[in-house]
């Protein structure tokens, strides 16, 4: 299982839901949605930061999911397949929206140059609200990293950028991450 | 390595997720399903209607087989020789046909998308053709054979001019449509 699969934990699925998907079986389609759909959603939630976008986004991927179904080879993972849908679907949404992924220079950010962790805890809401205040640019490298385990290399390519811009600006995405949590530490 | 930050995300991932979308999402997803389906439907009628027009041509050709055999007993023995009229109507609606299958011959077999009975059912010459050539010269002067036969020109006339209007308009380039056009008018 790749990485980026591991995350997903989606109801088991009956042996031939795909093939009678691929047939056009409106039925097995709502397995396969029943099983992915939160998951899905979680990502498209993630990338587009909006609840309406990312229905909207969720449902053109079900739609293209179905429609293509019967292209998936018989031993492709069916959840990394539909899961690239999905993120394409919400990259095609950030392009749409002219989200620019830019190249940057060659500039170290350094693990230890930032803020002490030491001096300050995290918590799931605080790491929640810092991330979706990041810049669009920011919060896709680090979802695409952190969240749905994509590497550095996977990521650069589905971005068009070098693997080492992926790199750097996952970096900062984090460091800009903790900028945040570290303020609402202070503040509260 | 992992920092303090990753572990974190890593170790409360469950707890970044969200419920589900809501169940209108669904709703939403099969309409539109429904929608395409029906939209292959026609798109598969569409793209099969070369298929669907020779069979209109077979069930067309059985009828006027059908409608001569019924009419036969009622047959005038004529022995009066071809009429002139005949002649003319047979050279001219042949020579039609057959410029029109030379231009559908042009195009690939995969763009016509006949298989080869179909292919020569669409010939002018086909079995109810024959059969209804070998009726006239045994009666030259029967009306009702004269009749099917150029019944049976007219449709297939009609079907050959479908055909290649359609291989010409899925084949058509911009100039080609101005030049028709200017024909036209």
């Amino acid at each position: 299982m790749k990485a980026s699969e591991n995350n997903l934990n989606q109801t088991p699925l009956a042996e031939n839901v795909v093939d009678r998907c691929k047939k056009g079986d409106v039925r097995a389609f709502r397995e396969i949605y029943d099983a992915y759909s939160a998951a899905m959603y979680n990502i498209c939630l993630r990338m587009t930061n909006q609840v309406s976008d990312a229905e909207d986004v969720l449902q053109e991927a079900f739609i293209q999911v179905y429609r293509s179904i019967g292209k998936l080879e018989k031993d492709a993972s069916l959840t990394a397949w539909i899961k690239r849908i999905v993120v394409n679907h919400c990259l095609n949404y950030l392009r749409r929206k002219k989200v620019y992924f830019e190249e940057v220079g060659e500039v170290e950010v350094s693990e230890e140059q930032g803020l002490d962790e030491a001096q300050f805890s995290y918590t799931v809401a605080a790491v929640k609200s810092a991330i979706t205040a990041l810049p669009t640019g920011y919060r896709t490298v680090l979802n695409l990293y952190l969240f749905e385990n994509y590497s550095h290399k996977e990521i650069a390519d589905m971005l068009g950028i070098s693997e080492s811009t992926a790199k750097t600006q996952y970096m900062r995405a984090k460091e800009k991450v903790r900028q945040i949590v570290n303020q609402q530490n202070i503040m509260n | 390595m992992s920092d303090n930050f990753e572990q974190f995300i890593q170790q409360n991932r469950a707890a970044f997720e969200q419920p589900g979308p809501s169940p209108r999402i669904w709703d939403a997803l099969e309409k539109e399903l429904g929608q395409q389906k029906k939209g292959r439907v026609v798109s598969m009628l569409s793209s099969n209607w070369f298929k669907a027009a020779v069979i209109a041509l077979l069930i067309i050709n059985a009828g006027i087989l059908f409608l001569f055999i019924k009419h036969k007993q009622h047959q005038q023995n004529d022995l009066a020789l071809m009429l002139p009229e005949m002649q003319e109507a047979q050279f001219y609606y042949s020579s039609r046909i057959e410029a029109r299958l030379d231009s559908i011959r042009t195009y690939p077999a995969a763009e016509i998308g006949l298989d080869s009975a179909a292919m020569r059912e669409l010939e002018l010459k086909n079995d109810t053709y024959q059969m209804l050539e070998k009726e006239l010269k045994n009666n030259p002067g029967n009306e009702r054979i004269r009749a099917a036969i150029i019944r049976y020109y007219q449709l297939k006339l009609d079907l050959l001019d479908k055909i290649l209007e359609e291989l010409e308009a899925k084949h058509a380039t911009p100039g080609d449509l101005k030049k028709r056009y200017e024909e036209k008018i």
